[in-house]
């Protein structure tokens, strides 16, 4: 122990003590505000800073807020109004470009000053309702970071205890929902000035000297015990894709997603070179502030696993030493000014989720199947008789990945989202909404495995005046991955219809902005589901029956995915029957799907089945006849060709077909496909199981055209 | 005529009784499988021993931690629910959160651990709607009688119906449990609207539902406890101890199971509360050391605080129920002491528990515990443990300590074990700030009671840390439970949403409230009536929770004598922003306030535990109740020779000066250099800073 160290029990004292601070901030700050968001949903952050602004503790709130607030004070130094601290500053700051996580998370910091000298700082971030944005709450398709709203860079709000009226009354006349904003201002303040008090009191307790080193030393013990488990894992370079649905404006321009996670030493990098370029939307992600937070929160769920780890590392910034980020200028993970960066939420969950994948050879017993890893941020707004907005901001829920020891647990926030949803009854007590259906999907089943991947929700709110939908949003088309012998998940959807109609629904892409509805109108969004882990062979027979008795899994299915065959009348399995069918399905031959799982047969077959067409004329479709329309539905059975011809004549180029869910394995193939063609929507699922078929690829390929055939007929039967 | 309490713990069962010609106490070990064998066993041979009769025994006070066991070894009933078409799965989705921020082998208990199957959960059609409750869809009967035929296939013993919005009409549920009752006859059923009336259908339907789980099992314990103990002899009125703190009949508490939850720990705070006023302190810090795990409360007034119902969890499930506000920390004198890989020093939250126990147990435990510090500090004397009923082995503590924690520090064995000691204290003072200090209660204006047995060894050194007034330990550290549970009141609590402005206030919902509080008032007043208690004996406390308009928290505000008007409405709002200052330090003095639930509640004085006095020093002096001398290490690592006192032998007005141990049978009091302790009438002790 070298001299100027404290010993391991002061240590431990004065952790304790921070991490009480910490959550008294946390607890002040939710409880008196008034916002949903933030007093419901927890969407927020608070902490205590050094003078070089490492945290020195951090409320356990939200995982983005929780390592964003050091890029807030980087971002205020640069831009400090007069460019210096004085007792009694308050300080409002949420500028992207100057290291805020997003624009709404509006964060205030109080300096703390020790026997006249600035000693650290006491700070929290909020999610705002609104704050003056094109569109009401939350906004997505918009040119550039100055529609995003109201944007404060160290703006003094408070200077020497004095407020600025003149501030304070802008802010209550640039927002739809100024009272919320201003009152959950006041909490926040009031929030920070505990910390304030709190960190002088503990200065004056142990002695400055005292609390600063052992700060430093907590960092340091963070640090050692991270890197202590990077250095389990074989160096090297490991690498995962996926895809975004689009940047909410240009529809059909998929945006690749590319992690390389290195591992070198006790280091990681997390590279994400040859992702997409800078989207022209508010679909980019502020680097410092989000990219690297989600890095991080990536690197410590999976390293420093609260449930399994016997020790709780203190929250500090020596759990970020070991990482670097890189991201390109000019990329989606590191956006140039003055692009917009306000709906960044799901790209950087995504980067979590491929970490994972990336990681899943060299760390097969902690990481977990593909989940939602995507995020719906859902703004419901209106206008009330009185001339008032109402803003009202939701995060829905996904559902995890199937896990080495455990299913992905069904719906519940996912990865970096941890947030409480809103009552159905005091919402409808308050707002012109109501709540038509809450529940656990039923159209699709999760991802099998030996352990299952979690199911997604289907949430159905009504709204009861006219108003405005923005919904950030996506997985509609890659598909939540399956793991050693696992099941790929489902994608996402989401639908709009009127109470009065509920069959004629309108189907959405998964992001929008500023969508008008009317009154009656009903937006329900259906999150995805997780991939399986595991053979879903090895689930126990007496486990599938239970999954078939709770409505997790049909009697098909379990028949399909599993080899068990259920008796639901007599609520029990079928041994025999089980046995055979198991014994069965696992001696189908080799290579028509190898234990080593290559999937290079199944890309070639889905990319073909990928008929993705441009929709760049949008004409509309030629009058016909009833009989042309039969005429065209029976040809479509018959062949793609003939199919494809049908198409051509009835939409001209004003369709496609996209594959968005897949699952194959031996003697069994099921695709889902989706048809969009001048405005109707067909979705439909194809399944062969000819056991007589070559490959697995030549079965997902039939499987597809049986789903193409069934989408066909249904839109031209509609149109 | 006498009276007992029970307390029934995890290692132990503890005993009160008071007759009139004097209080005794006793202890057995409890019986796990089936709690009531201890409970007899122990009465039996109480009675015998205070010499009284089992018919003279007018009234048993039992605390039990049967609920609680049921819901932490998650073996309750069978449930079967009713509910609203379309929200099948609110029982499964909660409130979406995870229980950790990083994590991704993270448990679920509400998915995991469910407390009705999904396959159990029947939605039915029938729809209320907002905001005045009418009935959109009338409820399907067909569907209903459909879902109790599965329910019968199944052999679910227990149901629940739980439909949305029935807080503000719950005819729906009402009509489904006629039909459940009907066709299910002796079958537990209830309601959430019965349960807990209010808004917020995940809380609402989790607090029914496990009072559904945890129902059967517990009324079938206390109906089978009235038994043996009426077969035993005893006629007295069996009453249970409730998690606010009050205390109900067998059949109440049977209906309402999920309201004897925090049954166990309840008496510890009641106890605490009137030892502190027998010491003439209403300002009480309780803090209850048990083996596992140490309950703290923070007793304002002499007034017993009950929890923010936002804030009651039970086995990861929210409960709608008033509950005594505590917290429970992983902190006890099994707390294992370890380094771990990266040189960080760890006390507990895991415990040695009983078995292996502390290493000085000698049953195998090699780990360091608090226990095993306290001996090699010389603090916890090897040979007078429970008087010398259970010998410790000291050599095998400083073998544990000095491997596991003094060596990899590189630290002496004695450093060590103060450093085992000082984390303990540390986290256990963080959680009374946590519970004080960070509520808006000043420590320095309390006294800090600590009990459990191993309470007193810690009690100067809390203090201290916390910069509490002083410390009073209690005449019987180790059951200060048990006597609580004969200071507590018969209580009956009703609650109904009424969602208003309280700011400017219709003459309607000036009648609606006046409305609601009679009719609670009125359902109050049936249920001690019920119970036997005369109208003379009856009170009754009126209670506004409101929150600031837009907010999600409500707070308690009293509603004012008599009825309420038009000139005495802003008694309620100012009484909200005073509770909002005091709870989060800020008040919005021009904010809405609204009004959200009214909540009653009906309650029977109780009369007070009578402890008699001790004999008057007179002559004698603290010498008289000297045992011997020995080494004790203080928290300045000094090692002092010092005396032992027994505390059977200290008289009213005796002064002990630190540093000094006192020895009782169920516990050890340490009275650190620089401190003195006063010996009260009663025999309760105050310590002090010396001036």
């Amino acid at each position: 122990m070298a001299a100027d160290e404290l010993d391991p029990i002061t240590l431990q004292v004065i952790s304790g003590a921070l991490d009480t601070i910490a959550e008294e901030m946390g607890h002040i700050l939710y409880r008196m505000s008034f916002s949903s968001i933030i007093r419901e949903s927890q969407d927020l952050g608070a902490g205590l800073f050094d003078t070089d602004f490492n945290t020195l503790c951090e409320s356990e709130s939200t995982p983005l807020h929780i390592g964003s607030l050091p890029g807030y004070l980087y971002g205020i130094q640069e831009s400090l109004q007069g460019g210096v601290w004085n007792e009694g500053d308050v300080v409002l700051h949420n500028h992207p470009y100057f290291g805020a996580s997003h624009s709404p998370d509006l964060a205030i910091v109080i300096p703390c000053f020790y026997q006249d000298q600035l000693v650290g700082f006491a700070a929290n971030t909020a999610h705002h309702l609104d704050i003056g944005a094109a569109t009401p709450g939350l906004i997505i398709d918009i040119p550039d970071v100055y529609a995003e709203g109201m944007l404060f860079a160290g703006t003094k709000l408070y200077e020497k205890g004095v407020r600025n009226q003149a501030l304070w009354e802008f802010l209550g006349r640039n927002s739809r929902a100024a009272k919320q904003l201003q009152s959950d201002i006041e909490a926040q303040i009031a929030s920070a000035k505990l910390g304030v008090r709190r960190f002088v009191e503990l200065m004056e307790r142990y002695g400055k000297d005292t609390i600063l080193a052992a700060t430093g030393q907590l960092m340091d013990y963070t640090e050692r015990i991270l890197r202590q488990k990077i250095d389990k894992i074989p160096d090297g370079e490991y690498r995962a894709e996926g895809y975004l649905d689009d940047d909410g404006k240009n529809r059909d321009v998929r945006l690749p997603i590319k992690v390389c996670v290195r591992v070198q030493g006790d280091s990681i990098e997390i590279d994400l070179t040859g992702s997409s370029d800078q989207v022209e939307t508010g679909f980019n992600v502020p680097f410092e502030g989000s990219t690297k937070v989600a890095c991080f929160c990536a690197i410590r769920s999976l390293l420093l696993d609260a449930e399994t780890s016997e020790i709780q590392v203190p929250s500090n910034e020596g759990s970020f030493r070991p990482i670097k980020v890189i991201a390109p200028k000019g990329s989606i993970y590191n956006p140039e000014f003055p692009a917009a960066a306000e709906a960044r939420f799901t790209q950087v969950n995504r980067v979590i989720d491929l970490i994972y994948k990336a990681l899943a050879p060299v760390l097969p017993d902690q990481i977990i199947a593909g989940s939602s890893a995507s995020l719906s941020f859902v703004s419901y707004s209106g206008v009330r008789p009185s001339g008032d907005y109402w803003v009202f901001l939701e995060v829905n829920e996904g559902a995890y990945g199937g896990r080495p020891l455990s299913d992905g647990p069904d719906s519940i926030d996912n990865l970096m989202a941890n947030t409480r949803n809103n009552p159905l009854e005091d919402l409808a007590m308050h707002l012109p909404m109501i709540c038509d259906r809450y529940e656990l999907r039923d159209d699709v089943l999760p991802g099998a495995g030996r352990f299952r991947g979690g199911i997604g929700v289907v949430k159905s709110q009504r709204v009861l005046t006219d108003g405005f939908i923005t919904h950030e949003n996506e997985r509609h088309h890659d598909v939540p991955w399956g793991i050693f012998g696992g099941w790929p998940g489902t994608t996402g959807k989401v639908e709009i219809y009127n109470v009065d109609a509920p069959d004629d629904i309108q189907q959405m892409p998964a992001k929008f902005s500023g969508l008008k509805i009317k009154a009656g109108e009903v937006h329900a969004f259906y999150a995805p589901c997780g991939g399986g882990y595991g053979d879903p062979l090895e689930r126990p027979a007496s486990q599938v029956l239970e999954d078939v008795l709770d409505d997790f899994c049909t009697v098909e299915h379990a028949k399909a995915a599993y080899g068990v065959v259920v008796d639901l009348a007599a609520e029990r399995v079928n041994d025999a029957a089980t046995e055979s069918l198991r014994a069965q399905m696992r001696s189908q031959p080799a290579g028509t799907l190898s234990e080593s799982h290559d999937r290079s047969s199944e890309k070639v077959a889905l990319n073909e089945a990928r008929l993705a067409i441009p929709e760049t004329t949008q004409r509309p479709a030629p009058g016909r006849t009833s009989t042309a329309v039969e005429t065209a539905v029976s040809r479509v059975s018959q062949s793609r060709d003939s199919t494809i011809e049908s198409l051509r004549e009835a939409f001209g180029e004003a369709w496609s077909f996209d594959v968005v869910y897949y699952t194959s394995r031996r003697g069994f193939a099921e695709v889902r496909g989706e048809l969009r063609a001048n405005g109707t929507y067909a979705s439909e699922t194809g399944i062969d199981e000819d056991p007589s078929a070559s490959s697995i690829g030549a079965r997902l390929q039939a499987a597809a055209d049986q789903s193409l055939f069934k989408c066909a007929q249904k839109v031209l039967r509609d149109n | 005529m006498a009276r007992v309490g029970v307390d029934v713990g995890g290692t132990n069962t503890d005993l009160v009784l008071e007759a009139d010609h004097g209080v005794y106490f006793h202890k057995v070990a409890s019986t796990p499988q089936d709690q009531s064998e201890g409970v007899i066993k122990g009465l039996s041979e109480l009675c015998e021993q205070a010499q009284v009769k089992p018919d003279e025994i007018e009234l048993i006070v039992h605390g039990t931690t049967v609920a609680t066991n049921i819901t932490l070894e998650h073996n309750g009933a069978e449930v079967g629910m009713i509910t609203t078409r379309n929200f099948r799965d609110i029982l499964h989705i909660g409130r979406h959160k995870r229980p950790h921020n990083f994590s991704l082998h993270f448990d679920v208990p509400w998915q995991s651990r469910a407390l009705v199957k999904r396959r159990n959960r029947i939605p039915v059609t029938e729809r209320i709607m907002p905001p005045t409750g009418e009935v959109e869809t009338p409820l399907n009967e067909n569907e209903v009688l459909e879902a109790v035929a599965l329910f019968k296939k199944r052999g679910i013993e227990s149901v629940v119906i739980g439909f949305l919005f029935s807080f503000l009409n719950d005819s729906h549920e009402r009509q489904a449990r006629a039909i459940v009752e009907q066709e299910m006859p002796g079958v537990f059923v209830c309601t959430s609207s019965d349960v807990a009336n209010v808004l917020r259908e995940y809380e609402r339907f989790s607090t029914a539902a496990m009072n559904a789980f945890v129902g059967p099992s517990t009324s079938f314990y206390l109906s089978n406890l009235q038994g043996k103990l009426s077969s035993e002899g005893f006629r007295a009125n069996l009453r249970v101890m409730q998690s606010n703190g009050s205390i109900s009949t067998i059949e109440a508490s049977s209906r309402r199971a999920v309201n004897m939850l925090m049954s166990g720990p309840a008496g510890g705070v009641i106890g605490g509360k009137s030892e502190g006023l027998w010491s003439g302190s209403e300002n009480m810090i309780t803090v209850d050391i048990g083996g596992t795990s140490a309950d703290i409360s923070t007793i304002p007034g002499g007034q017993i605080k009950i929890m923010n119902a936002r804030d009651s969890y039970i086995s990861g499930h929210p409960i709608l129920v008033p509950m005594i506000d505590l917290v429970t920390i992983g902190a006890g004198g099994g707390s294992i002491a370890y380094v771990d890989s990266a040189g960080g020093f760890h006390v507990g939250p895991r415990s040695a528990g009983a078995d292996p126990g502390p290493a000085c147990y000698g049953l195998g435990g090699e780990e360091p515990t608090v226990t095993d510090a306290q001996v090699v500090l010389g603090r916890l004397d090897a040979d007078k443990m429970l008087g010398g009923d259970l010998l410790l082995d000291e050599e095998l503590a400083r073998r544990a300590v000095e491997n596991k924690i003094a060596r990899p520090l590189g630290v002496s064995v004695t450093d060590a074990a103060l450093g085992v000691i000082k984390v303990i204290n540390s986290n256990m003072a963080l959680a009374i700030r946590s519970n004080s200090v960070a509520r808006g209660v000043d420590p320095r204006e309390f006294s800090l009671m600590p009990f459990g047995g191993a309470g007193p060894l810690h009690g100067v050194a809390l203090a201290e840390a916390v910069s509490a007034k002083n410390v009073i330990v209690p005449v019987a550290p180790g059951i200060t439970a048990a006597m609580g549970l004969l200071q507590t009141d018969m209580q009956y609590e009703h609650a109904r949403s009424l969602i208003r402005s309280l700011s400017e206030v219709s003459a309607d919902t000036i009648e609606r409230m006046n409305t609601l509080v009679s009719d609670l008032v009125a359902e109050c007043r049936k249920d001690l009536e019920n119970d036997g208690v005369p109208v003379a004996r009856q009170q009754f406390q009126r209670i506004a929770e409101c929150r600031y308009h837009g907010q999600g928290f409500e707070l308690r505000a009293d509603i004012p004598e008599g009825e309420v008007t038009q000139a005495n409405m802003p008694n309620i709002v100012t009484g909200f922003h005073a509770q909002h200052r005091l709870d989060y330090g800020y008040a919005f003095e021009d904010g809405e306030v609204e009004l959200i639930t009214i909540r009653v509640i009906g309650m029977e004085r109780v009369t007070p535990l009578k402890v008699s006095s001790l004999d008057e020093a007179g002559g004698s002096t603290v010498e008289d109740a000297l045992l011997y001398h020995r080494e004790t290490v203080f928290d300045d690592g000094r090692a002092v020779q010092t005396p032992r006192y027994d505390r059977d032998r200290l008289r009213a007005g005796h002064t002990l000066t630190g540093p000094s141990i006192v020895i009782q049978h169920n516990s050890t009091i340490l009275i650190p250099p620089g401190y003195v302790a006063h010996t009260g009438v009663f025999g309760n002790l105050t310590i002090e800073r010396s001036n």
